[in-house]
């Protein structure tokens, strides 16, 4: 049965009624670490708009630059002295990269710096539901993955076929 | 440092991810109390949205979910000051209803208000005024040294 997904309207009935789920926050022990790791390795546009904290955003959201005006995630690191609540594997930040070929590449680089960037266990990639993607864990637990989906199978499509189950 | 520099050169920050034992009952939450957007495109999981082309992955786990600290969490931007208050109102109200667990105290901070709940998975959220333009005057702003 292929019910249709919930529409992406602000709801009139929920309690809450939000424009957007626009942030997800981590912490870290090394601010500037975890900054190098995710300008220097994931490609990503960092910023820091108060000590102790980093805001993260995909690259070209700049005026001129292709992405301006569209919306966008935010991830919010904040530094801490301890990590509290250590993070698993099922507890992840993820990004899309362009081809299942661009992840093999990710894993080559990233396993071969893997100690540059004070990583733990880089996982090898694999296909699982159709997508293409591996995982790493940083130096505070916080885990990632590099993942590539086909056309059909980014969160937009799937969303628009509606539910599955 | 330029994005060719880079190891990786994504097109999309994507996604996050987060834990359930109890689809329907989350789901009621995530719809019914939060109003986020929810697709179920497997048995095991339901990706959640609102405004935007990334997603929160909830997967399915057996057994208890892991008690996350409500510095890893997930924010809702609402429109208004009144609208954050009144979701906390809400959520003192129908706690029972929807299996939250904890409704913190709402706070102030730089023009900000909101608070923080743990649902029924354990998981936090906080729901704010914010919109993007509090993250575009960020990004703008650059780096503060001090």
């Amino acid at each position: 049965m292929n019910a249709p997904a919930l529409s992406d309207v602000k709801s009139a009935t929920s309690h809450v009624k939000p424009n957007m789920l626009i942030s997800g926050t981590f912490v870290t022990r090394d601010l500037a670490r975890t900054r190098r790791m995710c300008e220097g390795l994931l490609g990503l546009e960092c910023v820091e708009p108060e000590k102790g904290v980093l805001l993260i955003r995909e690259r070209g959201h700049r005026a001129g630059e292709k992405l301006a005006g569209q919306p966008y995630w935010v991830l919010e690191a904040r530094e801490v002295t301890d990590v509290a609540v250590p993070q698993e594997m099922l507890n992840h930040w993820g990004v899309f990269v362009s081809s299942q070929a661009a992840v093999d590449e990710a894993y080559e680089k990233i396993n071969a710096q893997q100690k540059e960037f004070g990583l733990g266990r880089v996982q090898k990639p694999r296909f699982r539901h159709g997508s293409y993607a591996f995982y790493f864990v940083d130096g505070d637990s916080n885990w990632w993955e590099i993942e590539y989906r086909t056309p059909e199978l980014v969160y937009t499509a799937i969303r628009a076929k509606g539910d599955q189950c | 440092m330029s994005q060719t520099a880079s190891l990786v050169n994504p097109e999309l920050l994507s996604h996050g991810t987060l834990e359930c034992n109890d689809i329907p009952a989350t789901r009621r939450f995530l719809t019914e109390f939060l109003g986020i957007d929810v697709v179920r495109p497997l048995p095991e999981a339901q990706y959640l949205w609102k405004g935007g082309p990334w997603s929160v992955v909830c997967v399915c786990v057996e057994g208890e979910q892991k008690e996350q600290g409500p510095q890893n969490r997930f924010k809702l931007a609402v429109s208004t000051a009144a609208e954050v208050d009144a979701a906390h109102a809400a959520a003192e109200k129908h706690k029972e209803t929807y299996g939250i667990r904890k409704v913190e105290k709402l706070e102030d901070r730089g023009g900000v208000r909101s608070f923080r709940l743990q649902d029924m998975n354990k998981v936090w959220w906080e729901i704010a005024n914010l919109s993007q333009k509090y993250y575009d005057d960020a990004f703008a702003k650059g780096d503060v040294t001090q």
